[in-house]
């Protein structure tokens, strides 16, 4: 445990040693939020759509940035570029759980991140008006959503980070990982927005689970049973991806070469 | 019982045949051919607990695979490695508390953090108790002088700063085990000879070392037992100074005289000895087998035929045994 507490700080530590680049990844961040406000706000203004009224979506955007923000300082960087460069080779040789290890780092950053979460929250709710909070049990699902929302979205990172074992590239993956998670995820438009058919796919992939579940539950467009099957679903795909991570693993040790030094 | 152990430890690496440019890339897409390369070809080894040894062998002979499949990095495509009599992949976590790697081009410190906190995350990781960490970092500082890098970030590291790091990096849950690959490598003098001295220290401690190496003087003083790599092959595996006497039989006697030599005198006086003449007037070589003959011996039938005003006494180094080697001139037994 000592280990993996130690590796958590020192991300958290890495990750504030560049306090700049952190403060500008934010600004994107927001920039893109300030946007999607300011797009919906006129789309919404005279009439609700698709079951979204303004104050809804607003609470929408929110809890979507929240949910983007959380675990992502992530040692996806290192992990990728370590692969990439052989270098995983010394972590092979660590008595840690390789796994395990990489989620004690991106949980590292959490508390960074919900810091800047309630900064930016706090800000926008002051200048744009109040949200209205879900009645107890469904407050309680939210929060249980978010808690399970952090090792989702590690795990499709740390997946997605292995794939580096066969593509030889890191950008590729990433930008592929973006593209996918940003549809699919309903960080950039409500799932119920797109296509009957695509929305059902999306709400039942891991993506989902990422911006879509604790949204919906935050502004009680689902509640009770349906509430409940998506939280399972989210769960459900924690467990599945992290024993397939598994799986993933020992077949990039096999192929694992590790040229050259 | 030996620590380290490989039986027929194999290394077959599969490589894409592309063929040349862009229509060879294209065509590699659509009917992928591949060639297999044996990195490490059936290695038997076994080291003995406290043994130092030497791993040489020329660019691409399998040096640093074998490394790495004895530290449980590689799955070997058949054979087995056993570290104190437990399976370096199966038993990871275990086997990573015994054995210590350092690969001279690659580095485990965090490139954002002072040196001192990837150390203090390694001792966490290894569990080492804050006493007996500090212990090892004085130590360390003694031969290394690691306290004046300790609070350097390690993106900002000079090479040879970085090497001292990270050998710290790689002992600091003090192993039984050590494997060093390449560990001078691109080094300037001044800091090869305070590792040198460290690898020195480590092995008087008890440890079992296993160097890999370009540069013939790590091993030089270092090590007794020198193990000869060559395309995957061990092809020779015994004493060094052995090898020294075996295959660095000849000396070369370098005199200045005082008057001419009679050459065909010295010759009727030493007969197996080559004499030749230097560059410089009055200056000769005597090359000589040290078996058949010794320097005093030969310095002694000099000195009837003419006076002797300087002289010196070349031996060839184990450098010079093991590059016949690699170049295929000297084939050494088994």
């Amino acid at each position: 445990m000592r280990g993996y507490r130690a590796l958590a700080r020192a991300t958290a530590r890495a990750a504030l040693a560049y306090r700049f680049s952190l403060l500008l990844g934010m600004v994107a961040v927001l920039v893109q939020l300030v946007a999607l406000l300011a797009v919906w706000h006129v789309i919404l203004e005279q009439s609700p759509m698709n079951g979204f009224t303004w104050p809804q979506m607003r609470a929408y955007l929110l809890v979507a940035f929240a949910a983007g923000t959380v675990v992502s300082i992530l040692g996806d960087f290192r992990m990728a570029f370590r692969i990439l460069d052989g270098d995983v080779a010394l972590d092979l040789v660590k008595p840690v759980d390789y796994q395990k290890a990489r989620l004690a780092e991106s949980l590292g950053g959490l508390w960074i991140e919900l810091a800047l979460i309630s900064l930016v929250v706090g800000v926008t709710l002051a200048v744009t008006g109040g949200v209205d909070l879900p009645p107890g049990p469904g407050l309680a699902l939210f929060a249980a959503s978010m808690l399970i929302l952090v090792p989702l979205k590690f795990l499709i990172v740390y997946v997605s980070t292995l794939a580096c074992f066969w593509t030889q590239n890191f950008m590729g993956v990433q930008w592929a990982r973006l593209a996918v998670v940003n549809l699919f995820s309903g960080a950039l438009i409500p799932l119920v927005f797109l296509p009957g058919w695509l929305a059902t796919v999306a709400q039942w992939s891991p993506f989902a689970g990422l911006t879509s579940t604790p949204a919906l539950i935050f502004l009680g467009q689902v509640d009770g049973r349906e509430a409940l099957q998506l939280v399972a679903v989210q769960l459900g795909w924690v467990l599945v991806l992290w024993f397939g991570a598994r799986l993933v693993w020992r077949a990039a040790l096999r192929r694992l070469t590790v040229n050259g030094g | 019982m030996p620590i380290v152990e490989a039986r027929g430890l194999t290394k077959v690496f599969r490589r894409p045949d592309k063929g040349s440019g862009l229509g060879g890339a294209v065509k590699h897409l659509f009917a992928r051919r591949y060639s297999d390369k044996v990195a490490v070809d059936h290695v038997d080894l076994s080291i003995e607990a406290g043994e130092a040894v030497a791993y040489v062998g020329p660019n691409g002979a399998g040096k640093s695979t074998t490394v790495k499949l004895l530290s449980g990095i590689l799955v070997p495509t058949s054979g087995e490695v056993r570290i104190n009599g437990l399976h370096p992949q199966r038993d990871r976590n275990t086997v990573a508390y015994q054995i210590g790697v350092l690969f001279g081009q690659r580095t485990q410190l965090w490139w954002d953090l002072p040196v001192s906190e990837s150390l203090a995350v390694l001792r966490d990781i290894y569990g080492v108790d804050h006493a007996t960490y500090r212990k090892r970092l004085a130590r360390f500082d003694e031969v290394l002088e690691l306290g004046e890098i300790l609070p350097v970030i390690g993106r900002k590291l000079s090479l040879g700063q970085r090497m001292r790091a990270d050998l710290a990096a790689a002992l600091v849950h003090g192993p039984q085990v050590v494997y060093l690959d390449e560990p001078t490598i691109g080094l300037d003098l001044a800091v090869k000879d305070r590792v040198r001295e460290f690898f020195r220290s480590l092995r008087d401690e008890g440890t079992t070392v296993m160097l890999t190496s370009h540069d013939l003087a790590d091993i030089e003083g270092f090590c007794r037992r020198l193990v000869i790599i060559d395309q995957g092959r061990i092809i020779f595996d015994g004493d060094l100074e052995g090898v020294k006497d075996t295959f660095a039989r000849e000396r070369i006697l370098h005199v200045e005289t005082a008057r001419p030599l009679p050459l065909e005198a010295v010759r009727a006086a030493l007969p197996g000895a080559e004499i030749n003449i230097e560059e410089t007037p009055l200056r000769y070589a005597v090359r000589f087998d040290r078996f058949v003959m010794t320097a005093g011996q030969v310095v002694t039938v000099l000195a009837t035929l003419t006076e002797l005003v300087d002289f010196r006494v070349d031996e060839p180094s184990i450098e010079d045994v093991i590059r016949r080697v690699y170049s295929g001139d000297l084939v050494l037994p088994r």
